[in-house]
This record gives structure tokens, C-alpha cells and sequence, in this order.
């Protein structure tokens, strides 16, 4: 079966160490994958691997069968890439920067034509689109870094951080124009910090830790894997360190997280019933003064194969 | 390969429009290269058959044929009958007083005995007088005796080796010049004679070409980081196009804009001054090559930047380091031996050498052989390095 992307054992090093170590997943054709992992677990060098602008130290990557290493011409043909940062020129309008590449793409002009209409309408900005892009909102530059990488129609979309930086309104807009997308068949993968983007996006998630993936599937077979955990946030006026340490010990505490300056998360089984002896624990250490105990989510999941937040 | 050219071809087009939008392509490429032309052509006058006209002092102590020799050699020559005229002195000191005075512009000192000394293959001492009020007439008379002191040597090292052969003593001079070894009657040789090969406002005029040569090029460079930090240096090389087609791309615009340049100073000099810098096709084959090598450099160098402040530094230390060295702004004769070597390893040595064959002796490209393989093999020793660089996403 030929998956719209296929990575194995990607390896990348720098001086000596691996940033990534052994990577490999698998994006049916017409699926939705989200990669998730805190700054720094290797996410971004994954994805300048799998797009072709870092050359790995080993393993491989197949898109749509074709081999990165040996074509990447060909392989590249046929990704749509969105950087993490805005990549346009901001002295000319949405219209020129998507006219410049499309036709690296080598788009024919008729069809370039039709395109750049039909892209600047799918991200909303139709009525602006002959104006420069320095003149544009945040928002506005992210949703015409994301048309540039639809113009040629491509069979898979790579997504870093799509999302940073913008307006709910924005958000909203992006999402439901990658939610289209992948309705209409286009295959793909999607990093970002907002766990709530990934879960309402993508079908299937890696999670991804210094450099390895280390879970991989559907939102209900990582929750799973907590077993009766739930997550416990504490609130707590005190030593938000010390009461941690404290915490970890508690029979049934999984994992236990700083997550403010006076906020703890905590994973633990069958949280609800272990309160009492929450509380107990950090007595004398702080003061709690707020508590709440949620369902296991994809959040709690990341957490638990981790030992992070996503934001940490 | 046609979408590689393509995806080039679209490349360098953006950047094209993007130095005609901000102007800097007119600048660079047309009204910065005519007011360099002016400026050196107002400067040192113009027209450059009367760039030199000196006087050089003879001091014969010798009174034998070979003073004789090089006067007359010196006045049949070409090259130098119209610059330089010959005035005898009875000794040193007259000969000094007048080069202090200016009356001279310098002096040759024959010592006595040195014709019976050469003939008897023995070596002889010739000194010159300067004045760093005339230093053109110095390179002129040094140039003089450094043929002289050839002869010379080739003189010695014959009667060296007939004697070691057996020719008796008293029959040695017959036969080394009966055998083709020059006799006291010394013949300059055709060569070019330094100080007299180019005026002034041509070798200025041309240094200062081949120099801004390398800030054009620079400009490929700078445009090449501005991608890098705006993001779009990585959207196109996650395109579909070869890996090096980005530096390429910049790189086609920056090798044409320095070209365009140097041909419009080369043609401004030429068309506002009347001075001329040789055979056509060799001047043009000749930019073309410095131009190529310029560009690779000024890209193997950048390629070691990391911000537009830094390839700008880069480039300037560059382009002053290779003009200093390569006699773009001190001609290369007037400096120390040490940094006339250093000079064959710069392009602006060798735009310079050939630059001077050719506007002196008038010859064509065959002149100028050594001169373009030389620049051309700067060129791809410096530009391997800079694509491997770039290909293997390393660059910057």
C-alpha cells in the first residue's frame, strides 16, 4: 500500500547528538495527522526533513512512494509546505508572492490565473489580495502563508504552527479551511501547540519526545493507554516546587507537573477518590484553593507518555 | 532540464524586478559605473598617450657600448619613444640634483668598466636614481635595468659555460657571440615595459571597475540572507526546483549587473576620455571572467555570514583586501616584491596583467590567455564550495 507519506528512522544530529532519533510514521492518503510535542522535542526538524530542506543523517522518506533522497524534485511536487514563520515578501501584494510561486511550482499561466483567484478566496482574502502584504494583520499574512502552499492542488499539506500568533477570529478561519481541505481529500500533517486544534483536526496523533515518537494513534487509543487516570489541577498559595515532590510520592500520582506559578497538574488514578489524600500531602507546604478534576483527554495523554506540559 | 532553467529563469526574474523596483539595479549597473568613469577620467586627464612624459638621466662611467645600447634600444622602442627622452650627466650627483629638482624623472647609473665586465661574462652593477615626486619615471628606469640586469645574467651564465666546456679565455667573447649570446651591443627585447604598459586613467579606471565588480556581486548575496530571513529562501527550496537554483538564481542577477557595470565604465572611459583599453573582444572575455570569479567569491565568502551586516562587511573587506593586494589602487609595479607575488593570487592582479597587455600593446585574446584561465579557475575553485555549501542546506 502506498501511504501519501512514509518516514523511517529518520535521524538528524548536531555535534554528536540526535535531535532526531529514529523517527518513523505513516500518513494514509487522505488522513489527518497531528504531531504533538513540546518546543525543542525535534518537531520542526522533523518536518524540514520530511519537506526536503534538511538532509537526514539517516533513515528515509517516501511521499506518495517517491523518495525524498533519491527525487526530491518530484517528492516535493507534490507537498504543500506552511512554515512555522510567515514567508512571503512583504513589499509585494498576496497576488504577486502566490503569482512567484506558483510559478516555481510551474504552473502554466492560465492556470496560475485561476488558482491565485480561487486560493485568495479560500482564505478570505479575495478583497485584498492586491494589497501589500506588509499592510496586512497578523492574521490576514497567516492565511496568505497558508495559500501559497495551496496553489498547486497538492496531495499533501504540511503544517507547522499554522496558527501562531493570530486572532481567535483568524484561528477560526484557518481551521475551518484546513477542516475543508481535508474533506476534500487532501492528506495532512499538522504540528501545533494548541492541543484543541489538533484534536478537532486531525484523526490520528504522534507524540512526539526528545527527538522520538513515542505514542502514535487515534485520540481514543492514546487516552486509553491512561488507563482510570485523570488530571487534577491544583491551585495552591505556597511552595508550588516542594508541594510537587510531595505530590509524586502519593500512591496512585502518576505525574505531577508545574504548570504556573501557583498551579500544579497532576495525573493520577482514579483522581477523584485520591483527593483527601491530595490535600493531605501538600499540608503545611501550601494552601489549596482551588481544585479540579477532568475526564482523561489527549492533554493528559501527552502528559503522561512526557512528564510535560505541551507548553513547558 | 527545461523546468530547472525554468525555476531559474523564474528566480532570477523576481530578483531582477525586485532591483529595478528599489532602484539599485539602475544605480549600480549604469550611474554609478559612468560617474566612476568621469571622475578617474577628470582626474588624471584623460586621454592616456600623455599620461607619461619624463625624463630619464643617464650617467655613462663606463663609456662602452652597452649604455649606448640601452639609450638607443630604449628610443627605438615603440612604446617608450613617445613617454621618455634621455639626458646624459657627467656623474651622480648631477644626475641627483636634477632628479631633486625634477628636471629628471630619474636615472640610470652605469658604473665604470661595466661593458668590458659584461663582455668578459663577469656581471656588472647598474644603480637608478628616484623621486617619489615622479614615481612613474622610477618604475619606467627600473624596469629599464631589470632588462639590462637579464641580459646581463644570460650574458654570464654563457660565458660560464663555455669556459667549462674548454673554449680558451681570450676566444671566450668571440664565441658566446658568434653562438647568439647578446654582445655589449645589448637589444631590449620587445616586452612590455612596466609603468609604460597602461596610463593611468585605464589602470584606474579599470582597478576601480574590477572593485566595485565585487560590491555588485555583493548585492546577490545580500538579497540571498533577506530570503533566508524572510522566511521565503526555505519556501522555495521546498519547492520543486533543484537545491542550488535559489543561489544560482541570485547569483546569474548579480554576475549580470557587475558585468553591465564594468562594460559601462569600460565604455564611459572609452567614449567621454578617448582612451582606449585594447582589443574589444579580448577587454570584454576578460570582464567576463573577473565577473564570474567576483561573483563565486563574494558567494563562497557570504556563504560563511549569518546576517546582511555581516556579508556586507564581508564584502567590503573582500574588495578592499583584493584590490590593495591586486593593484587596483596601488599599481601592482610600484609595489614590494613580496606583494607582487601576493598579486597573482587575487583576480584583480590578473584583470590588471591583462588589462595592461592589452591596452599597451594593442594584441588580441591570445595575450590574454593565462590571465582569463587564471580568473576562470578562481571562479570554480571559489564556487564549488559556495553550491556544495548551499546544496547540503548549510548555507548561512
Amino acid at each position: 500500500m502506498t501511504f501519501a507519506l512514509t518516514c523511517e528512522n529518520l535521524v538528524k544530529r548536531y555535534d554528536g547528538t540526535a535531535v532526531v532519533d529514529h523517527v518513523g510514521f505513516h500518513i494514509d492518503s487522505g488522513e489527518a495527522y497531528g504531531l504533538l510535542g513540546p518546543n525543542g522535542a525535534g518537531k520542526t526538524t522533523t518536518i524540514s526533513m520530511l519537506v526536503g530542506l534538511l538532509r537526514p543523517d539517516g533513515g528515509s522518506v517516501q511521499v506518495n512512494g517517491i523518495e525524498m533522497g533519491s527525487d526530491p524534485v518530484e517528492a516535493k511536487r507534490l507537498i504543500g509546505y506552511v512554515p512555522q514563520e510567515i514567508a512571503l515578501y512583504p513589499e509585494l501584494t498576496a497576488r504577486e508572492n502566490l503569482r512567484y510561486f506558483g510559478r516555481l511550482y510551474g504552473l502554466g499561466r492560465r492556470r496560475l490565473a485561476a488558482r491565485i483567484t480561487e486560493v485568495l478566496d479560500a482564505v478570505g482574502l479575495s478583497e485584498r489580495g492586491d494589497d501589500k502584504v506588509q499592510t496586512y494583520s497578523g492574521g490576514m499574512k497567516r492565511r496568505a502563508n497558508i495559500g501559497v502552499a495551496l496553489l498547486h492542488e497538492p496531495e499533501l499539506l504540511i503544517l507547522d504552527e499554522p496558527t501562531v500568533g493570530v486572532d481567535p477570529q483568524s484561528r477560526v478561519a484557518i481551521l475551518d479551511s484546513i477542516e475543508r481541505l481535508v474533506g476534500e481529500g487532501v492528506s495532512l500533517l499538522y504540528t501545533s501547540h494548541y492541543m484543541e486544534e489538533v484534536e478537532r483536526v486531525c484523526t490520528r496523533v504522534g507524540i512526539i519526545d526528545k527527538g522520538r515518537v513515542v505514542a502514535d494513534g487515534t485520540r481514543r487509543e492514546l487516552v486509553a493507554e491512561l488507563g482510570g487516570t485523570d488530571k487534577v489541577d491544583l491551585v495552591l498559595d505556597g511552595d508550588v516546587h516542594a508541594a510537587a515532590e510531595k505530590l509524586r510520592a502519593v500512591e496512585g500520582v502518576t505525574e505531577a507537573a508545574v504548570t504556573g506559578q501557583n498551579s500544579l497538574r497532576l495525573l493520577a488514578v482514579g483522581g477523584r477518590h485520591l483527593l483527601p489524600a491530595l490535600l493531605g500531602a501538600v499540608d503545611g507546604l501550601a494552601q489549596v484553593t482551588g481544585v479540579d478534576v477532568i475526564e482523561p483527554d489527549l492533554e493528559a495523554a501527552f502528559l503522561h507518555l512526557t512528564g510535560s506540559t505541551l507548553r513547558d | 532540464m527545461l523546468t530547472k532553467l525554468s525555476a531559474l529563469a523564474v528566480v532570477a526574474g523576481h530578483e531582477v524586478r525586485a532591483r529595478l523596483r528599489d532602484g539599485t539595479a539602475v544605480l549600480i549597473a549604469f550611474v554609478a559605473p559612468v560617474l566612476l568613469a568621469t571622475l578617474f577620467g577628470v582626474a588624471l586627464g584623460g586621454d592616456d598617450e600623455q599620461a607619461l612624459d619624463t625624463t630619464i638621466g643617464i650617467v655613462d662611467n663606463d663609456g662602452g657600448e652597452v649604455p649606448a645600447s640601452v639609450q638607443r634600444e630604449a628610443m627605438d622602442s615603440e612604446q617608450l619613444r613617445d613617454m621618455i627622452g634621455f639626458e646624459r650627466f657627467p656623474d651622480v650627483d648631477a644626475a641627483q640634483q636634477a632628479v631633486d629638482d625634477g628636471a629628471a624623472g630619474a636615472a640610470i647609473v652605469f658604473e665604470e668598466g661595466f661593458s668590458e665586465s659584461v663582455s668578459a661574462g663577469e656581471g656588472g652593477e647598474v644603480s637608478v636614481l628616484e623621486s617619489a615626486e615622479a614615481p612613474y619615471a622610477g618604475v619606467v628606469a627600473r624596469s629599464l635595468v631589470d632588462q639590462v640586469s637579464s641580459l646581463v645574467a644570460s650574458r654570464t651564465l654563457a660565458v660560464d659555460v663555455s669556459l667549462a666546456a674548454g673554449v680558451p679565455p681570450e676566444r671566450v667573447t668571440e664565441f658566446v657571440e658568434e653562438n647568439g649570446a647578446d654582445g655589449p651591443a645589448l637589444r631590449l627585447s620587445d616586452a612590455t615595459v612596466a609603468g609604460a604598459q597602461v596610463g593611468m586613467t585605464v589602470h584606474y579606471g579599470a582597478g576601480m571597475a574590477v572593485m566595485f565588480a565585487f560590491f555588485v556581486a555583493g548585492t546577490s548575496a545580500r538579497a540571498l540572507l533577506t530570503d533566508r530571513q524572510l522566511g521565503t529562501l526555505d519556501r522555495i527550496r521546498a519547492g520543486p526546483v533543484p537545491a542550488w537554483t535559489p543561489l544560482a538564481g541570485k547569483a546569474v542577477v548579480g554576475f549580470g549587473l557587475a558585468l553591465v557595470s564594468m562594460c559601462t565604465t569600460w565604455v564611459s572611459s572609452e567614449l567621454i576620455f578617448g582612451v582606449s583599453w585594447g582589443d574589444p573582444v579580448a577587454v570584454l572575455l576578460l570582464l567576463v571572467a573577473h565577473v564570474f570569479a567576483a561573483t563565486m567569491l563574494v558567494l563562497l565568502v557570504a556563504s560563511r555570514a549569518r546576517t546582511d551586516a555581516q556579508v556586507d562587511g564581508f564584502v567590503l573587506g573582500l574588495a578592499f583586501v583584493l584590490a590593495l593586494l591586486g593593484g587596483s589602487i596601488v599599481p601592482v609595479y610600484d609595489l614590494p616584491d613580496f606583494l607582487q607575488t601576493a598579486a597573482l593570487v587575487t583576480p584583480n592582479g590578473w584583470v590588471s596583467e591583462g588589462i595592461g597587455q592589452l591596452a599597451a600593446a594593442g594584441t588580441g585574446v591570445s595575450d590574454v590567455t593565462t590571465p582569463l584561465l587564471v580568473l576562470v579557475g578562481i571562479g570554480v575553485a571559489a564556487g564549488i564550495p559556495a553550491f556544495l555549501r548551499f546544496s547540503k542546506g548549510r548555507f548561512a
